[in-house]
């Protein structure tokens, strides 16, 4: 269009055919890449995903080792291995550029058997400002899914399944890892065209939106046609049970005129930047799960209303939900306008699955979908953002979930009543215990294990984000998060720009708070380590010079002369000492402060505020009564403290919760020693 | 019907041993209140002074249960074997203490006094003990074995499976396999144990021998009168878990539910002495075929 501002640098039209019987895949693919960069470009690295499943050799199985971090363990069974071959590359014009194909491996550890990055050279360099036209060919064989592509029977979701070049980064040249074990993707916009040709049996989705469903009477099949522009990826899954439904989600109908309202009033913009469009939603869905149409439907709602509301205004005209086929493994993962849930049938309503998965991958739309950060290099730019975006929505949206504990695939809270959690709360519970073993910004791969990667990434950059919005406030973190989102729309933001979006939108400088928490591995622990009040004494022993002579004040004579001062209780003076300290590594900085809070047995109050960078601070207190309790972060900021329990000390203790605590898990041991003894 | 008439006299026998029933639940307690004590102790030490404690009585909190995993975890090695020594320990106890309880039982028109009750738990110890030893045999038949054939059949069915309901139902059929067989297990060595007592045998391996044709020729009468009791035990666990549920775990109903919790530990003790009398008065109503 003219005047639209271009977005995409490739342009994709991919031809591809299911062999279901072979499990295949033979496609042709033509790129258009523009050079966008002032660099002349010699050559064009592209990544072949698949052949991380060709064969013990590849970076993603030699990385897994052994180590199996719940599903995402690499564990292929002999005839199950995947690989893709180019057979064919070349310009538009027919020059040969296969006899310049080779593999390269050149992420430290290196691995010189994988071949999942490809390089090509082209005989003239393609210039500032100009386009190449490549033509590709390819085989491939799908794997039995394995981190989430693949199939299982005749149920495929296919991801990561074409020759896909990767970035080019002016001056640096071309940003292409190969598929490590513990990473996800990193790819230009594009525009896409695809053409799936599919036996007529089953039931297709994919990225984008499908203009066409083209019957092959004679081969009994259907091309299907799916097109989408300013996306950076392409998935689609075939399965012959799927049921589709589709579903508009109405602007109108689901946002109010006063939600409108108070969000511009937040955001600080007109009502009608922040309005949002209707959206195509596209639901495939197994038939043992029917019944949960609604409660996909539902959560999908939400996610589009608030991620949209808050971050931005979804931009695609359709997004497609996919249950994933049982036993495909693909479940719970984004792509450009398509991701994949999971339930299960017996799912519990208390739990808050399907709904978190759904508006979590739906919310990748934005984090990695359309803010496309290199997923390698810095993963906690769209899951930590996410997982902290997810918590925020399923809160709005759900409130409470109950904690999701089976047995046999029965869900507990069917029959007893379970602790109902905040999704930040569970982030920070397993965040604390991953902070020493790597920075949040570490790449993806080199991460101590699948474990401190996810928690790391995930669940700690998630704990830290909270702690941030509780340090601006929240209407500071909805404009922090709305700018960045909208300042790098459809480019690739670095962990730079979003603390430099920070510094921006607060006014203040944070950059320490990033350096602290997200490039360190600094525990972070303040508390209070000692609390008491004494009264003050009106009379101190010793020798004193009164009139001339040295009188001497003895134990017994400051009796004697409190008896006949008679000292009431009004008089009564009590001095309070309180010994904060840093227990942790980790210490405020700039502007930040830690508050402390004292509060006397009388009701009085008195706030502190230490600038936390010794490791301990006396505070001391003259007031008419007995200090109650002292607490360092009373309005709980630091919720990456990881120790919360020594944030408060009171002087008298209390055994109430403790007591319940106890009697709990004495009913426990009760019950435990008399099944042992059934064992007799 | 035989069962019931059975299940009658079991009762009954059950509610005239109440004392003995006082005894297991204060040994239980006593026990469990040793192993948690300094674990009380350690909370109390790290807790009592924070406001976190305040919040846990408002039940379960993901923010200090997390503070006290995190906390605790480089001793969690430590607290699995504080967990586990003691449950030996326990489990040697029990086998001490089903001499008590079946020889109190069988012992029926003799009044219940603690001296008879710890007398018979020393004079059937040793022949209980060769008993648990036969048992731990039969665990490794049943589970090791017959279990895993079992399990086997169950996994052939849902390897290939295009759908989660086979998973489900075989999951939950496999553990109601796995309660049946641990059932017939249990009340089999129980009524070797029984009847020891009852015959003055101590001769664990011959009466675990002869048990088989005792038990074969009315297996399914036996199974009947076990299952009824253990659904007593099943009703009773379901209308505590119901009313705990109910109960506000604030203030003065800490206490209220505690109470209820100990109820419920009492009434576990009462069903223990009901399934030993229960078998003990099944043997008597089939004691002219014993062999």
């Amino acid at each position: 269009m003219p005047g639209e501002e271009r977005i995409s640098n490739i342009g994709y039209e991919i031809w591809v055919e299911l062999d279901d019987e072979n499990k295949k895949l033979y496609g042709k693919e033509h790129i258009t890449w523009f050079n966008t960069t002032q660099d002349e470009v010699q050559e064009m690295w592209f990544h072949l995903y698949y052949n991380a499943f060709k064969n013990e050799k590849s970076t993603a199985i030699q990385e897994s080792g052994g180590e199996t971090f719940g599903p995402l363990g690499i564990s292929v069974k002999e005839g199950e291995w995947g690989w893709i071959d180019v057979t064919d590359i070349r310009l538009a014009d027919g020059t040969d550029l296969k006899p310049t194909m080779e593999f390269i491996t050149r992420d430290e550890p290196v691995h010189p058997g994988d071949q999942t990055v490809m390089r090509i050279r082209f005989p003239e360099p393609v210039k500032p400002g100009e386009d190449v036209h490549l033509q590709l060919e390819f085989n491939s064989r799908i794997p039995r899914t394995i981190l989430r592509s693949g199939y299982y029977k005749n149920s495929y979701f296919i991801a990561q399944w074409f020759p896909k070049p990767g970035v080019y980064e002016e001056g640096k040249g071309w940003n292409c890892h190969e598929y490590h074990l513990n990473s996800e993707f990193f790819a230009d916009f594009a525009d896409f065209t695809v053409h799936i040709t599919v036996p007529e049996y089953f039931v297709v989705g994919a990225s984008g939106k499908q203009i066409e469903a083209a019957p092959d009477k004679a081969n009994e099949a259907v091309t299907y046609t799916f097109q989408q522009k300013n996306i950076h990826d392409f998935a689609w899954t075939a399965d012959p049970d799927f049921i589709k439904v589709e579903r508009d989600f109405i602007a109108d109908e689901e946002v109010s005129r006063t939600e409108y309202k108070e969000i511009a009033r937040i955001l600080r913009l007109p009502v009608e930047e922040v309005k949002l469009p209707d959206v195509k939603m596209i639901l495939l869905i197994e038939p043992e799960h029917k019944a949960q149409i609604g409660r996909h439907f539902k959560a999908l709602k939400a996610a589009i209303k608030y991620y949209g509301l808050w971050y931005g205004p979804y931009p695609y005209e359709t997004v497609t939900m996919v249950d994933p086929p049982f036993r495909t493994g693909s479940g719970g993962m984004e792509y450009p306008t398509l991701f994949t849930a999971g339930t299960s049938i017996l799912a519990s309503k208390k739990v808050l699955s399907p709904e978190m998965v759904i508006i979590h991958e739906f919310g990748h739309g934005y984090w990695y979908g359309l803010c496309a950060n290199n997923e390698f290099e810095e993963a906690w730019l769209d899951e930590g953002i996410n997982t902290y975006s997810t918590g925020k929505v399923s809160a709005k949206a759900y409130g409470r979930g109950t904690l999701p504990i089976s047995i046999n695939r029965i869900p507990l809270s069917w029959f007893f009543k379970l602790p109902e959690y905040l999704d930040h709360e569970a982030d920070r519970a397993v965040a604390i215990h991953v902070v020493k073993l790597d920075p949040i910004t570490a790449y993806s791969w080199k991460f101590f294990n699948g474990g401190s990667y996810a928690l790391n990434v995930y669940m700690r950059a998630s704990t830290c984000l909270n702690t941030l919005e509780r340090l601006v406030g929240e209407e500071t973190m909805l404009r922090i998060l709305r700018t960045f989102h909208m300042s790098f729309r459809y480019k690739h933001p670095h962990t730079q720009d979003f603390v430099d979006v920070v510094n921006e939108v607060t006014g203040r400088d944070l950059s320490w708070f990033f350096e602290e928490l997200f490039y360190k591995t600094l525990n972070f622990d303040y508390g209070v380590s000692s609390l008491k009040s004494r009264e003050k004494k009106k009379y101190v022993r010793g020798i004193f010079d009164a009139d001339g002579k040295k009188e001497e004040y003895t134990a017994k004579k400051i009796s004697e002369m409190e008896k006949r001062g008679k000292k009431i209780d009004e008089d009564r003076l009590y001095i309070t000492e309180v010994k904060v300290r840093r227990f942790g590594e980790s210490r405020v900085r700039g502007d930040v402060t830690i508050k402390l809070k004292v509060v006397f047995e009388d009701g009085g109050e008195e706030i502190r505020f230490w600038r936390g960078q010794e490791r301990w601070k006396k505070f001391t207190f003259e007031k008419p009564s007995k200090v109650k309790y002292a607490q360092v972060d009373p309005d709980n900021i630091w919720l990456i403290d990881s120790n919360l329990a020594n944030n408060s000390l009171k002087r008298k203790s209390s055994k109430k919760g403790i007591l319940k605590l106890t009697t709990q898990l004495l009913g426990f041991i009760q019950n435990y020693l008399h099944f042992l003894g059934t064992l007799t | 019907m035989v069962i019931l008439r059975v299940f009658e006299q079991g009762f009954r026998t059950a509610n005239r041993r109440l004392r003995m029933t006082v005894y297991l639940w204060l040994v239980n307690f006593i026990f469990s209140v040793l192993i948690v004590t300094p674990i009380y102790f350690l909370i109390n030490r790290e807790y009592s002074r924070s406001l976190a404690a305040e919040q846990m009585t408002g039940g379960m909190d993901l923010l200090w249960l997390g503070d006290i995993i995190y906390k605790y975890q480089d001793i969690f090695p430590a607290l699995v074997g504080w967990f586990l020594i003691p449950g030996i320990l326990f489990a040697l106890l029990s086998i001490y203490l089903n001499g008590g309880i079946i020889g109190r039982i069988v012992a029926q028109n003799e009044k219940m006094s603690l001296a008879n009750f710890f007398g018979d738990c020393g004079r059937y110890f040793f022949r209980f003990f060769r008993v648990f030893l036969i048992t731990l045999l039969g665990y490794l038949i049943v589970f090791g074995v017959i279990f895993s054939i079992v399990s086997a059949l169950f996994k052939i069915w849902t390897k290939n499976a295009s759908s989660e309901w086979p998973l489900i139902f075989s999951s939950n059929i496999k553990f109601l396999v796995l309660v049946l067989l641990f059932s017939i297990v249990r009340m089999f060595f129980d009524y070797v144990r029984v009847r020891l007592v009852v015959e003055n045998s101590k001769k664990a391996v011959r009466a675990t021998l002869s048990n088989f044709s005792f038990i074969g020729k009315r297996i399914f009468k036996a199974w009947a009168l076990y299952l009824l009791v253990g659904l007593v035990t099943v009703i009773l666990a379901v209308i505590y878990l119901a009313v705990y549920q109910l109960l506000p775990k604030l203030g003065f109903m800490l206490v209220v539910a505690f109470i209820w919790q100990q109820a419920y530990m009492f009434s576990k003790m009462w069903t223990k002495i009901l399934f030993f009398s229960t078998e003990y008065h099944f043997i008597q109503a089939h004691k002219p075929s014993l062999p």
